[in-house]
């Protein structure tokens, strides 16, 4: 049958075929071999998915249930551990200090009464697991999987594709978890955890440890490979598996939290820190009265000790310290993780905290910002050299925040017009969709003390206000100096007096211009809809800090009173001491609240680092507290610097806040410490 | 048009070629032995680091010392009569070394392939060696290895391994029991650790209804070494 004919009966109007049958008939040459690699293309990819089908109809690869109750049966390290039980632990060094000096009864204190098993602890705390299944509405994927344990709050792990948040995001309990499927085993990689415990009984953990999870079904059994890396207190990483059966008439026990004050535990001051000076934890070994079989160097733990070699050294053969072990290394990279909380690469970093507050990152140090309708307020500036990227950032974030257009939401008659009296949609549409009102300029700024990092910027920000302070050439009959555009610059007065005697001269319209003395200074009034006070920290890391309390937003801007990548800054020289600063940390732990088992709740800006809860307070005054009394022990026993140097109080700490180099080290911060404790009398 | 429906036929032949071959040979072909078969590679040499009940594993643990493990009274009674010397006067001293405990005992593993259908594990700590058998072995009298038929779990990354026909031996180095009826089943996985380390995590659950009251659950762990150093066999010791 002639071709010609076949197309004519296809389409009766030969003159108007479709375009790609009138391709097909023209093309010649290259362009069919194009056509040709075309069609191929489409038959593969036809050919993938009709694989990809029939594979899973074949019970190809398909991710197994997790969801349900799961039930342990805890036939490993059954029972409550005894204390400072480190047998099977890789401790380093500072790992086993930080176990000898920290009691169980650090769960007595009031931000610990409720505070949950660590993550590394969940899997082996006892009453099951129950795992729920987080579904897209649409399309019915499964998004996310959320964990309950009896003593957690729930764990969220995603599973669709999310990033981690940058390091100088909060740290919690559970941490966050983002999952994906390896054949039929869910690996889990969790970040941003809070410090907590390995296991009950002291080994502890630093807040810079990660977590893999490799999570897989046996038939009705559930196995957990979990991978701690915790460099700063391990020699390798941490790896446990825990089994659990599946059992439908299971589910976790809810242990709500009844925390009761200190002082209904037996304690007389909200404040105190239990611990033990080194060397001084006599409980160490007491389990041994009963389990008489274990040898008391193998309690206290180390890499040596859990390899088969080590059989070697409890036959008498070999001393621990010519033994070499296959150990392993972390993947962590603890010292880049830590600076990246604070990252200085010249660039202006913008966090939401709560309310009208955010947290810029601005080349290693922390402004708070408040952005609403009254304009901007900010704590501190952070160096001159980012004047102009800060203040680039909060323009952008009040305009994309605050006076961002907005779709209509009403019409005709019932809108509400920006004159006050009902408007037709279009004043409305004017104002809110198409053009609204332009961002408002920077009305306060508060220095928390006259650190250079803190108030670099004061000027230029300053000076960017966009109404003016003090008199307009008239007023008083001139009696307040008409100054222009400037932002109220509120302060304690020491850090006046420091600027104003500084060398070289302070720029006037650098220094404050609200002063005050008192223990406490309320902004005159409200800012973006809340009160603004600033507390006095006397004799902290200066003479002048002060912390600054959002009173709605639940946000407090502690300045250099806490630092997550560095021990705090103390000033000696300018009336900083320890115990200064520890007043100060105790002070924020009064004023914030937590909002649901010992996280969250009222946020608290750092000087430098990640945004902070009362945990994270908590934890960083309990190790000033420990290195206080440390130190003093030391002093006391009539130790020169040189010899408290030398005896490491600060060992089980370093790795995690010191340094050798750079603008404060770890010889600076013991040398204020020691030189601020009063001699003994 | 042609060219498109011409490739989609050649395409779809040629994946359900691709099928066949996942399933074990194409039409016609041989089927794949359990070593071509296999989906994870757990060949080569490895070290148990012992991280959980190191006081069980690492040392022995005084008599009656059970905690963890679901012994009923009767296994309570015999694992209080354990008596380490009359093992070993009786020729019984690898009581601890059998199915149900070696995996749990300090040691190394060396793993290879005795021919195209069984797994051979040996194992320095008392000198065992267990065979993981894929096909049907012949009776054989009960030993402290027993018989294991093993199967892969493709899909899933994992092997299942059953074991019966033990002597009775022990779970735990401190005479806690399990009987001639006891039914090992273990499920060995494979995982990539984030610092690189390959990590092998054997799951095991011990059925023995003479002296257990539910199945007894365990997960041991081995890192792989690239090489024998450390291999170090030796007998089996009942203290």
């Amino acid at each position: 049958m002639p071709r010609r004919k076949n197309v004519r009966r296809e389409f009766p109007f030969a003159d108007q075929k479709p375009r790609h049958a009138v391709a097909l008939a023209k093309a010649e040459g290259p362009r069919r071999i194009a056509w040709t690699i075309t069609a191929l293309s489409v038959a593969f990819a036809s050919a993938a998915l009709f694989s990809v089908r029939i594979a899973a109809q074949d019970g190809g690869p398909r991710p197994p249930d997790l969801a349900g109750e799961w039930r342990l049966d805890q036939g490993e390290d059954p029972g409550q551990p005894p204390p400072n039980d480190y047998t099977g632990l890789a401790f380093n060094d500072a790992g086993r200090l930080r176990a000898d000096t920290t009691p169980e009864s650090i769960w007595g204190t009031p931000e610990y009464q409720c505070r949950p098993h660590s993550a590394p602890h969940q899997w082996r705390g006892v009453g099951g697991v129950r795992i729920l299944k987080e579904l897209d509405p649409i399309s019915r994927d499964i998004v996310g999987f959320r964990l309950q344990f009896m003593r957690s709050l729930d764990r969220p792990i995603f599973l669709d594709n999310r990033p981690h948040p940058p390091a100088y995001a909060p740290h919690s309990w559970s941490g966050f978890s983002t999952a994906q499927w390896e054949g039929q085993t869910l690996k889990v990689i969790t970040t941003h955890l809070k410090d907590g415990y390995l296991k009950r009984g002291g080994p502890q953990t630093s807040d810079m440890l990660t977590m893999t999870e490799y999570i897989t079904r046996h038939d009705d059994i559930m196995t957990i490979v979990q991978v701690v890396d915790d460099p700063i207190y391990l020699d390798e990483p941490y790896v446990l598996s825990i089994t659990y059966t599946y059992d439908p008439n299971g589910g976790p026990p809810t242990e709500n939290c009844t925390g009761s004050s200190f002082a209904e535990n037996g304690g007389t001051d909200r404040h105190h820190v239990p611990h033990f000076l080194p060397g001084q934890n006599s409980a160490i070994g007491e389990f041994l009265k009963t389990e008489d079989w274990v040898p008391f160097d193998a309690i206290r733990g180390g890499v040596k000790t859990i390899y088969p070699e080590y059989r070697s050294v409890l036959n008498g053969g070999r001393p621990v310290a010519n033994l070499t072990v296959p150990a392993s290394r972390s993947a962590n990279e603890v010292a880049k993780a830590i600076a990246d909380q604070s990252p200085r690469d010249g660039e202006v970093h913008v966090l939401p905290v709560q309310g009208n507050v955010f947290m810029l990152v601005a080349d290693g140090t922390n402004i708070t910002a408040s952005v609403g309708m009254d304009g901007i307020a900010i704590v501190n500036t952070g160096t001159a050299q980012m004047s102009d990227k800060v203040l680039a950032a909060l323009t952008d974030l009040a305009r994309t925040t605050v006076y961002a257009p907005a779709t209509n939401k009403c019409f005709g008659a019932n809108c509400p017009s920006p004159f006050g009296a009902p408007a037709w949609s279009s004043p409305f549409f004017n104002a809110i969709v198409a053009s609204p009102r332009p961002a408002q300029g920077l009305r306060y700024v508060v220095n928390t003390s006259a650190a250079p990092e803190h108030i670099g910027g004061n000027e230029k920000l300053a000076s960017s206000a966009s109404f003016k302070r003090g008199g307009t050439g008239r007023a008083f009959g001139s009696a307040a100096p008409d100054i222009g555009n400037n932002a109220t610059i509120v302060a304690h007065e020491n850090v006046l007096s420091t600027m104003s005697n500084a060398t070289p001269k302070t720029a006037s319209a650098a220094l404050p211009s609200e002063t005050y003395f008192d223990e406490f200074y309320k902004v005159s009034e409200y800012v973006n809809g809340e009160p603004l006070i600033l507390y006095h920290a006397p004799a902290a890391n200066t003479d002048g800090d002060s912390i600054v309390f959002f009173r709605h937003s639940e946000v407090i801007s502690a300045g250099n009173l806490m630092s997550t990548v560095s021990y705090p800054l103390i000033n000696a020289d300018k009336g900083g001491t320890i115990q200064g600063v520890i007043d100060g940390l105790n002070q924020i732990l009064d004023l914030a609240v937590a909002e649901y088992r010992a996280q969250g709740g009222t946020w608290v800006v750092p000087g430098r680092g990640r945004l902070s809860d009362t945990a994270d307070v908590a934890s960083y005054r309990n190790m000033l507290v420990m290195i206080r009394d440390r130190v003093r022990d030391l002093k006391n026993k009539g130790m020169t610097f040189e010899q408290v140097k030398a005896a490491r109080p600060t060992l089980d700490f370093d790795g995690r806040y010191g340094a050798t180099t750079g603008p404060w080290t770890t010889d600076m911060f013991l040398s204020a410490v020691y030189r601020t404790l009063p001699n003994k009398k | 048009m042609k060219h498109i429906v011409l490739a989609i036929v050649l395409c779809l032949l040629a994946s359900g070629a691709a099928l066949d071959a996942q399933r074990g040979g194409g039409r016609g072909a041989p089927p794949q032995t359990p070593r071509q078969a296999a989906p994870i590679d757990l060949t080569g040499y490895w070290v148990s680091p012992i991280i959980e009940d190191w006081k069980f594993r690492m040392v022995t643990p005084n008599k009656g010392v059970f905690g963890g493990i679901p012994l009923n009274n009767e296994g309570r009674k015999v694992g209080m009569s354990w008596d380490p010397a009359a093992d070993e006067k009786a020729g019984e001293q690898c009581r601890a070394y059998g199915a149900g405990g070696i995996m749990r005992l300090p040691s190394r593993l060396h793993i290879t392939w005795q021919d195209d259908a069984a797994l051979k594990v040996e194992i320095d700590t008392g000198t065992q060696t267990r065979v993981l058998a894929f096909n049907a072995a012949p009776p054989a009298e009960a030993s402290w290895q027993g018989q294991s038929r093993a199967q892969w779990n493709v899909p899933a990354n994992t092997l299942k391994v059953v074991t019966t026909n033990l002597k009775p031996g022990y779970v735990r180095k401190n005479g806690a029991p399990y009987s001639n009826k006891a039914v090992v089943t273990e499920y060995w996985e494979l995982h990539a650790l984030p610092n690189k380390d390959q990590w092998m995590t054997v799951t095991t659950k011990v059925d023995d209804p003479v002296y257990l009251t539910r199945p007894y659950l365990t997960s041991s762990d081995f890192k792989k070494l690239p090489n024998a150093t450390g291999w170090n066999p030796t007998p089996c010791n009942a203290k």
